[in-house]
């Protein structure tokens, strides 16, 4: 794999079982993402952007094809291994900010660092908190921050551990258009100061056109798009 | 590892692990309180039934019992003390009388007390000394019949000895009951002196001892070996004796009871623990998704396992030897002497509970939890498939394996495993079926009922579990309620209050009438009168008893000894026929005797009587109620047979303290007639039987208390789903009223069925229980039948009304962003 290379993906086949029998959501896909890029994958609902995405950063296995993240390689991993692979490398931002609801702000973004057993975690969180404007909403809970706020706290607990390569799930889908662009403004900031490689699920076209690149998945296809 | 700690406070702090905890704490001092209540109540039995015997053990033996017995058991720091009983003549002036005297060694009896008293007919005063040297004991039955008081000297064989006490009660009197001479006792010192014991005289030697439970079990061991013929262990319980009975019909029960407070526990330990997997699941997604392996996860849930138990584990026993300690000093009041203090060894069944609970429901959960994929939980529409049959069974084998091993058996596990599958398919079958006609009926739901009914179906697999969950918890209270008023009921049946408590012997033809005449007048009415003439068989149809049983061991009790005969025309009280013609001119043989002797209707036996010998065929076989108080024969014969022998009556009288006295002073009169008073031994048992029927109720109050805790539990298992209904509900305009409406008929309907269902179940097992472990006979309970379904809809109303409260009262808003 290219030394430039962060993400490398080959003849990559994806079936699920549901009641009504198999259905194979990505069918035979290629593709490969530099170090430092920005990618939007883009496409109508229910495409299978989301189920590449978690593909891609580990969360689940393939049915066939190979993933290549860095020097890792997820179809032949075992869960332990794609676990360690995931803390190293991966940072993720979900639709639905997926906070913990029994932590509180700043504990949410300490996990990843606590989990590497880093003793300076708090201090991290406290400047990344700052980082993303919440400096004030520490020991809020999340039922006790607007949505704007839980998903600044996700974007401030996805670059905690410091990671090469930031997966977003539709970012901003569940917020209104300001808070949708503070989001957007951090996400780009931070990936630019830290070097990040960013892929990023969208339905918003000026969030799309905003990435170096962009991906549309269609029927389980993925084809590049012209910019 | 302080990573995982600091997981743990914040999970405390949120309140999850805190349910948990709860449910451990539940299950663990609910098992703890009701195992050790109940430890407690059978030591208090065993002291009891130690009193009868005077000692924790005893050795029974025809011969002079070994000096080496009793240094062994000195050895094993028992107590021991002896007591050497025989009829002798004991001599007063003029007077002589024919009389059971017991010579007891210093500190006997090791258990329970002699009553005494100085005044003739007294009623007596506890007293643990013997009497000293040159002293004797007399009944006042004795006394007046020899005519000496206090300070008179009374001869037995070459010795004089004063009578300083009246004897009322010998505490291991019961041991040899119907020994019905009256009595006295003296020390041992004394015996020798006496000369009365010479080679051939009938004397019945006790060995007596006491102490803790594991050197007895060591002694028992011990000795078993060397015991020959005419040699007895004895314990206080042993079956086969009414006591041992009533106590081990008890003991079933509380072990009932314990083995119920098991499953209830482990009920809410599945529950709790679903719970807390369920609220879980997204935490381990994200920390998966932040780079936590499956190896980390699980060493960090095993350790918050490990803590939680250690924690649960350590206040439950806590709370459960304290909720022991409140029953037990509440039924204090009730109890006529105190309890015993519980075994510290028991509390490993609550700690076990806990521990079996946690690794059969948590553990299978929770390594599930840490194998699935991340992607699976939080992508916005994943639904999580939990093999929930495999993960339950696990919990089920828990169980069964606990329940095993509290109740040291297979039958009692099996039944209940039994019933409760059988139930799981009634309510699967049932619930499904009503759930959807319900669903049915009330399409286009508009109304509180038709929204109630329809959510039955709408959630139909945890409608359906918690269904099962409520029917179990009512069954089971159901099962204790029926047991309960069974044994209760039987044993109040067995000895009524006045049940005969004297027997009249050695009563001439020509004493009935006016003996008759007496007891009337005193007010006391004598049962009929029985001839009785003894005799004893000695041929089973033309083969001699010896050349059946040559070494003359395991000879059947029909055989063994002279038996006292009876003729009778009718068959009497208590006794039932169970084959054959009563009327016809042969021998009617009791049901048990015949079985031990392979007897069946036809067979001959020729009987020796006074030298004769009478041969008959067995025409019919009886059961007796041994219980009843009256006298009973195991041989009835044809007036025929009898009627030409000198026969001396037998009856038995029911005679109250209060006329005690008189009836005693009466029948002085009749020297010849002899007195066994049983009415000690009934008091203590009719004592024993009204502390066990209150124990019994404290022990279904605790269940009870336990039961409604699961309830909850349940519910609450179940409250956020319609939290969160009833807030869209209420949001999309639904009045309070409606939303109560609605919850009330799902919960009502819940109840209902549950009730229903509860009572079949109940039923059912009650008729298994009472044939297969009570051996008692199966009866109809219509009142379950009314309770069941009423306690269903009227509990489980009120607790799911009262645990959704919430939703009727908090603003939806709140509701809705909390869950």
């Amino acid at each position: 794999m290219d030394r430039n290379t962060a993400i490398k993906v080959s003849n990559l086949t994806h079936t699920v079982t549901s009641n009504t029998g198999d259905l194979t959501i990505l069918k035979g896909i290629n593709m490969e993402i530099k170090e430092s890029e920005s990618v939007a994958i883009v496409g109508s609902s229910g495409s299978g952007k989301s189920t590449l995405l978690g593909l891609l950063a580990g969360l689940d296995v393939n049915t066939s094809g190979d993933i290549f993240l860095y020097d890792q390689e997820f179809s032949n991993q075992s869960e332990e291994e794609r676990a360690l692979a995931r803390g190293q490398y991966v940072g993720f931002v979900f639709q639905s900010f997926h906070l913990l609801p029994s932590l509180q702000a700043i504990e949410n973004v300490m996990l990843p660092a606590e989990l590497k057993g880093d003793i300076d975690a708090r201090e991290k969180a406290e400047s990344l908190l700052e980082k993303v404007g919440l400096s004030h909403r520490l020991t809020h809970y999340p039922n006790q921050l607007s949505g704007g706020e839980q998903q600044r706290v996700a974007i401030a607990r996805a670059f905690a551990s410091n990671p090469k390569v930031l997966f977003a799930d539709e970012p901003t889908g569940n917020l209104d258009e300001e808070n949708g662009r503070l989001i957007i403004k951090l996400l780009f900031d931070l990936n630019q100061s830290q070097g990040t490689t960013l892929v990023m699920v969208t339905h918003d076209n000026e969030l799309a056109k905003m990435c170096d690149r962009q991906l549309v998945m269609s029927a389980g296809q993925l084809t590049e798009k012209a910019l | 590892m302080s990573f995982a700690f600091r997981l743990m406070f914040r999970d405390i702090r949120s309140g999850d692990l805190l349910t948990l905890l709860l449910a451990l704490v539940i299950s663990v001092s609910t098992v703890t309180s009701i195992g050790l209540f109940i430890d407690r109540l059978q030591l208090s039995f065993e002291k009891e039934s130690a009193n009868l015997l005077a000692a924790d053990r005893l050795i029974r033996s025809d011969d002079v019992i070994p000096a080496e017995w009793e240094k062994k058991a000195s050895n094993l720091t028992l107590q021991t003390a002896q007591r050497t009983s025989f009829t002798t003549m004991m001599f007063a002036d003029n007077s002589l009388q024919l009389s059971q005297l017991s010579a007891v060694t210093d500190g006997y009896p090791l258990r329970g007390a002699y009553l005494i008293d100085d005044m003739l007919f007294g009623t007596g005063q506890s007293s643990t000394a013997t009497p000293n040297q040159g002293e004797v004991w007399v009944s006042s039955r004795l006394a007046s019949l020899l005519n000496v008081s206090l300070g008179d000297q009374v001869e037995v064989g070459d010795l004089a000895l004063t009578v300083t006490q009246f004897l009322v009660r010998d505490p291991g009197s019961s041991a040899s009951a119907f020994a019905i001479s009256p009595r006295a006792v003296m020390n041992m010192a004394d015996l020798a002196a006496t000369n009365v014991i010479i080679p051939g005289s009938r004397v019945r030697y006790s060995l007596l001892l006491a102490g803790d439970r594991a050197s007895l079990d060591e002694y028992e061991d011990w000795i078993t070996p060397q015991l020959n013929e005419g040699q007895r262990w004895r314990t206080p319980t042993q079956r086969g004796e009414r006591i041992g009975d009533t106590i081990g019909r008890a003991e079933s029960f509380l072990l009932l009871a314990g083995t119920l407070a098991v499953v209830m526990s482990g009920v809410a330990m599945a529950l709790a623990s679903s719970r807390f997997v369920k609220r879980h699941l997204m935490q381990v997604a994200i920390l998966k998704t932040l780079g936590a392996t499956p190896k980390l996860l699980g060493r960090l849930f095993f350790l918050q396992l490990f803590v939680l138990f250690v924690a649960g584990a350590v206040v439950g026993l806590g709370i459960g030897w304290g909720i022991q300690e409140i029953i037990a000093s509440l039924l204090s009041g009730l109890m006529s002497t105190a309890l015993p203090e519980p075994s510290i060894g028991r509390l490993w069944l609550g700690a076990a509970t806990g521990l079996v609970s946690m690794v059969a429901f948590c553990l299978p959960l929770m390594s599930h939890l840490i194998k699935i994929s991340p992607l699976s939980v939080l992508q916005p529409n994943a639904k999580i498939e939990f093999n929930s049959f495999a993960i339950y069974l696990i919990g089920f084998i828990g169980m069964f394996g606990l329940m095993c091993l509290y109740t040291n058996g297979f039958l009692l596990p099996s039944i209940m495993t039994a019933a409760i599958l059988g139930i799981a398919l009634l309510v699967a079958s049932i619930g499904w079926f009503a759930f959807k006609l319900g669903r049915s009926l009330t399409s286009g739901a508009t109304s509180g009922w038709q929204i109630g009914l329809a959510s039955l179906y709408r959630r139909l697999v945890p409608n359906l579990f918690q269904l099962l969950v409520f029917t179990l918890i009512i069954m089971l209270t159901l099962i204790l309620i029926g047991v309960r008023s069974n044994l209760i009921a039987d044993w109040q049946q067995q000895l009524p209050e006045d049940a005969p408590n004297h027997y009249l012997f050695n009563v001439q033809a020509n004493q009935i009438e006016p003996i008759n005449a007496q007891t009337s007048e005193l007010g006391v009415q004598a049962s009929a009168w029985y001839p009785m003439v003894r005799g004893r068989v000695t041929e089973v149809n033309n083969e001699t008893v010896q050349s059946l049983y040559p070494e003359e061991r395991g000879e059947p009790e029909l055989y063994e000894r002279e038996l006292n005969l009876t003729w009778s025309d009718t068959l009497g009280q208590g006794n039932e026929l169970v084959a054959g013609d009563f009327s016809a001119q042969g021998l009617s043989v009791e049901q048990d005797a015949a079985k031990e002797a392979g007897l069946s209707l036809g067979d001959e036996l020729t009987i020796n009587i006074g030298g004769n010998l009478v041969t008959l065929p067995i025409t019919s076989i009886r059961t007796v109620d041994w219980g009843s108080m009256q006298p009973n024969f195991y041989l009835i014969l044809p007036k025929s047979a009898l009627e030409d022998y000198p026969a001396n009556f037998v009856s038995s009288l029911f005679v109250s303290d209060t006329e005690a006295q008189s009836f005693y002073r009466a029948m002085a009169q009749y020297p010849t007639v002899s007195i066994l008073n049983v009415g000690d031994i009934l008091k203590q048992i009719q004592a024993i039987i009204g502390q066990l029927s209150k124990a019994i109720q404290l022990v279904l109050f605790c269940i009870l208390s336990a039961g409604a805790l699961v309830l909850l539990a349940s519910v609450r298992s179940t409250l956020e789903e319609r939290l969160e209904e009833g807030a869209l509900l209420r949001v999309l305009g639904a009045r309070s009223a409606l939303v109560r409406q609605a919850l009330l008929v799902e919960f009502g309907a819940l109840g209902f069925f549950s009730g229903l269902i509860a009572a079949i179940g109940a039923e059912t097992c009650l008729f298994g229980l009472q044939v297969f472990v009570f051996n008692a006979e199966a009866s109809f309970h219509p009142l379950l039948w009314i309770l069941g379904p009423a306690i269903g809809v009227l509990v489980i109303t009120t607790i799911g009304v009262f645990a959704s409260r919430t939703v009727l009262k908090v603003p939806p808003m709140l509701l809705l962003r909390g869950l």
